[in-house]
């Protein structure tokens, strides 16, 4: 990762092996022992006390708005972590020292903030946490706004450094991302602000900057000249799960495509950045966003397909319809598919389609990146010995899986010339096969370190939500109309047409 | 005497034998083909994989093995092709003969990666011709890593033959006869290594990194870090096994040199031996002032002769007495990190101590390429001392 602000010197921490510990800090979970702090972040704690990758000194104070007590709150997390840990059985040893020092402060009204802040000096003095702070948003999002008043009105930020990470959604559209900035702001400079886009701390979605950008081959022919168009596909064979509440509000374009989709859009489309530092990459991951062709509200059946699933099979399994999943409403509009034609208009990918869909009960669960590269200019083998030659593709898989594929001509061997797709594969974990650490200890290790570099900035997000705005709009109109396909299929033929308007097809993933 | 002349080796671990270099590259590739038609009856592929070259000087039948039964642990993160040039001790009286032997091993994980393996087994004095029979048979691109399982020796060819392929070196000074002393070869070789041409690494320095992580960890504490200035005594002990015999303070001498390199310690006392084994001697802080250093052996159940079994560092400030105690507790697993201010515990935690095997120990050095100029340091700082 990129260098971080560089800690007051300890001469014992320099050489390559010890630098990934942070400086000592105070995490302050809001919303403590909500499903997101107990199924991720207490697990990702946990884990890094584990691997020694937590500073010596460390506390984590839990802020919710309902009372509990220290042991209380401890025996809650134990019990979450005991059950989502990705390591198992939990370590009681050094669980038991971590949770010497977690805290919990109920924070209903100001005179909780205020205890909240006593609580905090205290801990700076008691575990020598040098006065930085890490708030991080595990709230739901409405909660996001008071609490960051909350902590500018009661003084919380600390004597070191102060910082807070918000969770996904960051805002329902672009008025409501700027302004939650806009209050963000008045506690923080955006230096101190980590949004979260946890498929950033993936290893293989970095890797993607890795293989682009740390080999010689692949960028000079990574643009409009040899490429023919860019397919980019997140499927998921889940439906919506027990998550009905906040995907009817968000639907697929919300909680996937104006985040997670678009990041992966601005990482294969970026230019090279100048150095991999926080600054560099996000500045050219947000050219790349204001050069994506906006898609007008004119435009939107043109180039844009919803769907939503219906009953069908998923691995031999009868499920149902999305109108009959609980806590959906029988006449909802959420969509739960989304194809989109999109362009980015530069030098490098002038006229090159990058074709995206993503949606539930696809399938299979699959995440890739394919590009698609122009045949050969030149037909030099005739037609019947090259019937099974396709163009050359590289596939950047993300999950499940992880790696990357070529495929190429290559003569079968017989007498004669026949010639055959064939598929050069490399799969990551086959040359180091290793656990990738979780997304979500990645993100916390980075931000107790300072390291942005992963996390989303204020234009980003702006720049998102521009794209995605028109084309909500639009659909709020229904246009076009909302397309059924079955659980099970590959999303409905309206995105097949609009793949094959083309001239192209859908990959098989 | 044909005996003497072509030594027994144990084709199950080793493969068949073959003629010639060329030879043995076609016997890979039928083997592979053989375990690639294998695994498709079993409905799956394979991969060959291979991210780097692993070449193996041994001089014991023991040493040789383990590095075969390492590296197949190792496959799974670090493919690699495995070649052991196991030579003889005694040479005199043999006359000079190289037989090959390759294998493709399959993972008894279940993993459906191979990798190759090839043995040079030497008998007499061939040192000067080992590297015309390794230099082909590395895979042409892919980073070289030497693995010396004895103590490396001065001025000898083949050493030199085998490093100039190098880019990277792997000792373990846990073997090392007597580490005042090796340490010092080692010392010397990484000065002369002025180019950085290949990297030095010792699997007792790696096996410290927690030990390291931990120490340096207090000293993240602003309060604490002004501690790192006045401090009057350092006590490091070691592993050793119940009669006491084998001292191998190593690690424990590392550690201290870590601590004097990155801290501008001077030598005072050169390593003096001091009660059961231990060594006792005084340095010199940056400002002059002495520290006692003081390594003890130690028997406790659960910790492997040389290693690191605890830790304290105590230093003055004012006139109040701090001390970073590093110990092995509750279990040999885990360590008990705490800071006393004048005997009242400030601050405590406990963490988990992985005790890793040699292939693990293996494994994190072969995902480092360059060298490693804090050992290099720590390494120079003993130099002195012997």
């Amino acid at each position: 990762m990129s260098t971080a602000a560089p800690p007051a010197a300890n001469p014992l921490r320099e050489g390559l092996r010890l630098a990934r510990v942070p400086q000592p800090a105070t995490i302050v979970l809001f919303g403590g022992s909500g499903d997101l702090a107990r199924r991720k972040l207490l697990p990702a704690l946990y884990n890094l006390a584990l691997q020694r990758l937590l500073p010596a000194s460390f506390a984590v104070v839990g802020a919710a708005r309902r009372a509990s007590s220290d042991d209380e709150f401890r025996k809650e997390l134990h019990d979450a972590v005991a059950e989502f840990s990705r390591t198992k059985p939990i370590n009681e040893e050094v669980w038991g020292a971590f949770a010497q020092n977690i805290r919990f402060v109920a924070t209903p009204d100001d005179a909780g903030y205020e205890s909240l802040r006593a609580m905090l000096d205290r801990v700076d003095a008691e575990v020598g946490t040098n006065g930085n702070r890490l708030f991080y948003l595990a709230t739901p999002p409405q909660a996001y706004i008071p609490i960051v008043r909350a902590i500018g009105a009661h003084r919380l930020r600390g004597p070191g450094w102060s910082r807070v990470v918000v969770e996904k959604p960051f805002g329902h559209d672009l008025p409501s991302a700027m302004e939650l900035t806009s209050v963000v702001h008045e506690v923080f400079r955006e230096d101190e602000v980590f949004r979260i886009d946890h498929y950033l701390g993936k290893e293989t979605v970095q890797n993607i900057l890795v293989l682009r950008f740390a080999n010689g081959i692949f960028e000079p022919i990574w643009n409009r000249q040899y490429v023919d168009h860019v397919q980019i596909t997140v499927a998921e064979s889940l439906g919506v799960e027990e998550r009905a509440d906040y995907y009817e509000h968000a639907g697929a374009m919300r909680d996937i495509v104006q985040n997670h989709v678009l990041q992966l859009m601005a990482l294969v489309g970026m230019e090279p950045p100048a150095a991999f530092d926080d600054r560099s990459v996000r500045d050219e991951k947000v050219k790349v966003l204001r050069a994506l062709r906006p898609i007008a509200e004119r435009e939107v059946a043109a180039r844009t397909v919803r769907g939503q699933y219906a009953a069908g099979f998923i691995e031999g399994k009868a499920v149902p319809g999305y109108h009959d999943e609980p806590g959906v409403s029988p006449d909802s509009k959420t969509e739960t598919f989304v194809a989109l034609r999109c362009f980015i208009d530069n030098w490098r990918w002038e006229g090159i389609p990058f074709f995206i869909r993503t949606g539930k009960r696809l399938p299979k669960r699959t995440t890739e990146i394919a590009i698609r590269f122009r045949v050969a200019p030149h037909r030099i083998f005739n037609k019947e010995s090259s019937e099974g030659l396709d163009a050359n593709e590289l596939v950047l898989r993300i999950q499940p899986d992880e790696g990357i594929s070529l495929t190429f001509g290559a003569k079968v061997p017989v007498q004669g010339f026949r010639i055959r797709t064939v598929n050069m594969d490399f799969v990551y974990g086959a040359s180091f096969m290793l656990d990738a650490p979780d997304a979500y200890e990645t993100l916390i290790l980075d931000a107790l370190r300072g390291d942005a570099t992963l996390f989303t900035r204020r234009d980003e997000v702006e720049q998102q939500w521009a794209f995605v705005d028109p084309i909500l709009a639009a659909w709020a109109k229904d246009v076009p109309a909302l397309s059924p396909y079955p659980a099970g299929s590959w999303g409905p033929a309206e995105a097949d047409t609009l793949i094959e308007r083309d001239g192209r097809t859908w990959r098989r993933p | 005497m044909a005996s003497a002349l072509t030594p027994v080796v144990d084709e199950k671990v080793w493969g068949a034998e073959v003629p010639t270099i060329s030879s043995l590259e076609r016997e890979l590739a039928r083997l592979r083909r053989i375990a690639g038609a294998h695994a498709k009856e079993q409905g799956h592929t394979v991969a060959r994989a291979a991210v780097l070259n692993l070449v193996v000087y041994a001089d014991r039948d023991g040493h040789a093995r383990r590095a075969a039964t390492s590296t197949s642990r190792l496959s799974d993160r670090h493919p690699s092709r495995l070649i052991v040039v196991y030579g003889d001790r005694v040479r005199e009286g043999v006359d000079v003969a190289i037989q090959l032997h390759c294998h493709v091993p399959r993972p008894d994980d279940g993993s459906h990666i191979y990798y190759e393996q090839v043995l040079a087994r030497v008998r007499g004095d061939a040192d000067d011709r080992i590297a015309s029979v390794v230099i082909p048979l590395l895979v042409p691109d892919l980073p070289v890593f030497l693995w010396w399982t004895g103590t490396p020796p001065e001025d000898a060819r083949l050493f030199d033959d085998l490093i100039a392929l190098a880019d990277r070196l792997i000792v373990d000074s846990a073997d090392f006869a007597r580490p005042d002393r090796t340490l010092g070869i080692m010392a010397n070789l990484a000065r002369t290594n002025h180019d950085r041409r290949f990297g030095i690494t010792d699997l007792n320095w790696t096996r410290l990194t927690p030990w390291r992580e931990l120490v340096a960890a207090f000293f993240d504490v602003d309060a604490w870090r002004p501690c790192l200035d006045t401090i009057v005594g350092v006590r490091v002990g070691f592993g050793v096994d119940a009669d006491g015999r084998d001292i191998h303070p190593s690690q424990a001498l590392l550690l201290v040199g870590w601590l004097a390199s990155r801290l501008g310690w001077r030598t005072i006392d050169s390593l003096a031996p001091s009660e059961a084994g231990g060594l006792l001697f005084r340095m010199a802080r940056a400002d002059g002032a002495p520290i006692t250093v003081r390594i003890r052996p130690r028997f406790e159940r659960g910790i492997e002769p040389g290693d690191t079994s605890g830790f304290r560092l105590q230093a003055k400030h004012g006139d109040d007495l701090y001390e970073f105690v590093l110990k092995r507790a509750p279990d040999p697993r885990h360590v008990t990190a705490t800071v006393l201010v004048n005997g009242a515990t400030r601050s405590l935690r406990i963490v988990p101590l992985p005790a890793p095997g040699i292939d693990e120990l293996l494994r994190e050095e072969l995902s480092i390429v360059g060298s490693d100029r804090v050992f290099e340091d720590a390494l120079q700082a003993l130099v002195a001392l012997a």
